[in-house]
C-alpha cells in the first residue's frame, strides 16, 4: 500500500487524530495565556514573583515529556486529563516571560505620562499597557504553540489524543506492513498542523497589533 | 474639582518633605512656597536637587512624607490621586505620548475618562491643536511614530490642557528638541500663557529658559531648599547669593536687558530718525545693543523716537559713566 492509498483508507482516524491534537494544544495554550499573561501581570512589578515565577516555568520545562506525563498518571489518569495538564505546564514559560519581558520593556515615559494624566492603575494596564506589550505576549503564545504541538505527539503514550497514535503505532510494529506508512503520516500530520497554526498567528498578529505600532515614520 | 477649572488657581506648599527609605539627608527638605494664582513658577537647579521630586508631589505621583499641599485652598493629599490628576495638566520631557492611539485620541483622552461627550472631545482636540499651530486635517489621525520631536512635544502640551486644568506641571516638555525648535516652542508658550494664564509650575536646569518663560523663578539647592524667589528681574539684579550669582552666569547685566523691550524704555527724541539703525518696538534692549555694536554707533532708531546707549545704562540702573544712581529702574515684566 502506498502512502497515499494509506491516508486515503485511513483518512478518518487520522483526520479525527489530527482534530483532537489541534484541540488538545488548542485548549492547553488557551488556558496557559490565561494563567500566564495573568501571572505575568501580577508579578513583572515584583522582582522576587517575577523571578521565582519564571524559574517555575522555566523548572518544568527541564522535565522530560515523557516522564512529566508518566508522572500524571496517579493523578490524572490515562488520556486527556494528564496530556491537557502536561502540554499546560509547558507552556508557561514562553508566555510568562514575553509578558514580563513586554511589560517591563515599555518606555518609562509612557507610563509616567498616562499615571500623570490621571489613569487608575487597572485602566493604564488594559488601555496601554497590555496593548503596547501585546505583540510581544502574542509572539510567546506563537512560541508555546509550536513547542506543545510537537510535545503532544508524546501524549500517546498516556493514551492521549492526537497524532502521536500514529507514530507510536508504526514504531512498535518497525518492519512490518504500513508501519512507515503510519510514522509517516502522523509526521507529516503534525508538521501541516504546525504551519497551520502558524498561519493563524500571522493573521492574529496582524488583526490585533494597533495599526500605531505597525505605521512607519 | 478645584474653585474654578480653565483659569489659574493659588498652589501653597507648606513643610513639605521627601524622604526615601534608605537615604539619610530628605530629596526634599521642608519646602514652604506661594505659587500665586495664574503664574508661571519655574524651578531652577542642578539635577539632583529634588525639583522634580517637589513638582511631582503636587500631583503625588511622589507621595510627600510630611507637609501640606493645597491647590485652590483644597487639600490634595485628602483627594483621590487619580481624579486630582484628571485636573492638572502634565507634560515631560520624554513626551510620553501613547503610541497605539492617534493624536486625536491622545489628547482627548482625559476628557473622555471626564465623560465629555464625542462632539465636544473632537471639538476640544481641534481647538488644541489649532493652538498649537498643528494643521488639525492633517494631525487628527497621525500615529505619535509619525511626528517629528517637535510635534510629539506639541501634541504634548495640547495633551496636558486638554480639560482645560487650572494648574499645569511641566517637567522640562522642551528639553528634548534642538535649540532652535526649542527656541520656537519657548515662543509660543510665551504667548499661549499670556492667553490661558494658568497656573503653571515649570521645571527646567536651563537658567535662560527660566528668564524667557518666568512670571518668577525659583532657584532650588540640595533637597530643594530654596535659594532665591522672586521674579527674574530681581534675581538678575540682586542674586541672594553667590551660589544663584554663579547659576546666573557672568552676563546677568545682559539677561536683563534680555527681558526688557523697546517699548518699555524713554526715547531721547520724540521723532524716528531714518538715518540710525532701525529697531522694532516689541525687540528686547539686548537686540537693541546688539545692533548698537555692529553699526559701531550709540544710537538706534525706534517707530517712536531715538534710543541711546545712555538709556540702555539707566534701563539696568547705571550710569554711562558706570556709577550707580539713587534709584534703578525695575525691569519687571
Amino acid at each position: 500500500m502506498s502512502f497515499s492509498e494509506y491516508v486515503i483508507s485511513r483518512w478518518d482516524t487520522l483526520s479525527l487524530a489530527a482534530a483532537e491534537h489541534a484541540m488538545v494544544v488548542a485548549v492547553a495554550i488557551a488556558i496557559a495565556t490565561v494563567i500566564g499573561v495573568g501571572v505575568g501581570v501580577l508579578t513583572h512589578g515584583v522582582p522576587r514573583a517575577r523571578e521565582a515565577s519564571i524559574a517555575v516555568s522555566a523548572a518544568i520545562l527541564t522535565i522530560p515529556s515523557l516522564a512529566l506525563l508518566t508522572l500524571l498518571i496517579p493523578l490524572t489518569g490515562l488520556g486527556w486529563g494528564s496530556t491537557l495538564l502536561g502540554l499546560t505546564a509547558y507552556a508557561f514559560l514562553p508566555i510568562i516571560r514575553n509578558t514580563v519581558t513586554g511589560l517591563r520593556g515599555l518606555d518609562a515615559a509612557t507610563v509616567e505620562a498616562g499615571r500623570g494624566m490621571g489613569l487608575s492603575r487597572p485602566r493604564l494596564l488594559l488601555r496601554v499597557q497590555l496593548p503596547l506589550a501585546w505583540p510581544l505576549i502574542l509572539t510567546g503564545i506563537r512560541i508555546s504553540t509550536q513547542m506543545l504541538i510537537g510535545i503532544a505527539a508524546i501524549a500517546a503514550f498516556v493514551d492521549g489524543p492526537g497524532l502521536g497514535n500514529q507514530i507510536f503505532e508504526g514504531l512498535s510494529r518497525l518492519g512490518s506492513v504500513n508501519s512507515l506508512n503510519a510514522t509517516l503520516a502522523g509526521t507529516l500530520g503534525i508538521v501541516i498542523i504546525a504551519i497551520l497554526f502558524d498561519v493563524f498567528f500571522y493573521v492574529v498578529r496582524h488583526l490585533t497589533t494597533p495599526r500605531g505600532l505597525r505605521v512607519r515614520p | 474639582m478645584f474653585d474654578r477649572d480653565t483659569e489659574g488657581v493659588r498652589i501653597e506648599l507648606r513643610s513639605l518633605t521627601k524622604r526615601y527609605p534608605g537615604q539619610t539627608a530628605p530629596a526634599v527638605d521642608n519646602v514652604s512656597m506661594d505659587i500665586p494664582a495664574g503664574e508661571l513658577v519655574v524651578f531652577v537647579g542642578p539635577s539632583g536637587c529634588g525639583k522634580t521630586t517637589t513638582m511631582k508631589m503636587i500631583n503625588r505621583l511622589v507621595e510627600p512624607t510630611s507637609g501640606e499641599i493645597r491647590i485652590g485652598g483644597r487639600d490634595v493629599l485628602s483627594l483621590n490621586p487619580d481624579e486630582l490628576r484628571r485636573h492638572i495638566g502634565y507634560a515631560i520631557q520624554q513626551v510620553g505620548l501613547f503610541p497605539h492611539l492617534t493624536v486625536a485620541q491622545n489628547i482627548g483622552l482625559v476628557p473622555k475618562l471626564l465623560g465629555w461627550s464625542q462632539e465636544k472631545i473632537a471639538a476640544r482636540v481641534e481647538e488644541l491643536l489649532t493652538l498649537v499651530h498643528l494643521e488639525p486635517g492633517a494631525f487628527t489621525d497621525r500615529y505619535p511614530r509619525q511626528l517629528s520631536g517637535g510635534q510629539q512635544q506639541r501634541v504634548g502640551v495640547a495633551r496636558a490642557l486638554a480639560a482645560d486644568p487650572p494648574v499645569m506641571l511641566m517637567d522640562e516638555p522642551f528639553g528634548a528638541t534642538d535649540p532652535i525648535t526649542r527656541e520656537h516652542l519657548q515662543n509660543e508658550f510665551v504667548r499661549l500663557q499670556k492667553q490661558l494664564r494658568k497656573t503653571i509650575i515649570f521645571v527646567t536646569h536651563d537658567f535662560e529658559e527660566a528668564i524667557k518663560l518666568g512670571d518668577r523663578i525659583a532657584v532650588l539647592r540640595e533637597g530643594s531648599h530654596i535659594a532665591q524667589y522672586d521674579t527674574p528681574a530681581a534675581i538678575l539684579s540682586d542674586p541672594a547669593d553667590d551660589y544663584v550669582a554663579g547659576f546666573i552666569g557672568q552676563d546677568a547685566t545682559l539677561k536683563r536687558l534680555a527681558l526688557l523691550q523697546v517699548a518699555d524704555v524713554p526715547v531721547t527724541e520724540p521723532l524716528p530718525d531714518p538715518v540710525l539703525p532701525q529697531v522694532a518696538p516689541d525687540a528686547s534692549l539686548r537686540e537693541a545693543l546688539d545692533l548698537m555694536l555692529a553699526h559701531g554707533t550709540d544710537r538706534c532708531s525706534t517707530p517712536s523716537g531715538v534710543l541711546t546707549y545712555a538709556t540702555l545704562c539707566e534701563a539696568v540702573g547705571n550710569r554711562p559713566d558706570g556709577t550707580r544712581p539713587e534709584e534703578a529702574v525695575a525691569g519687571d515684566r
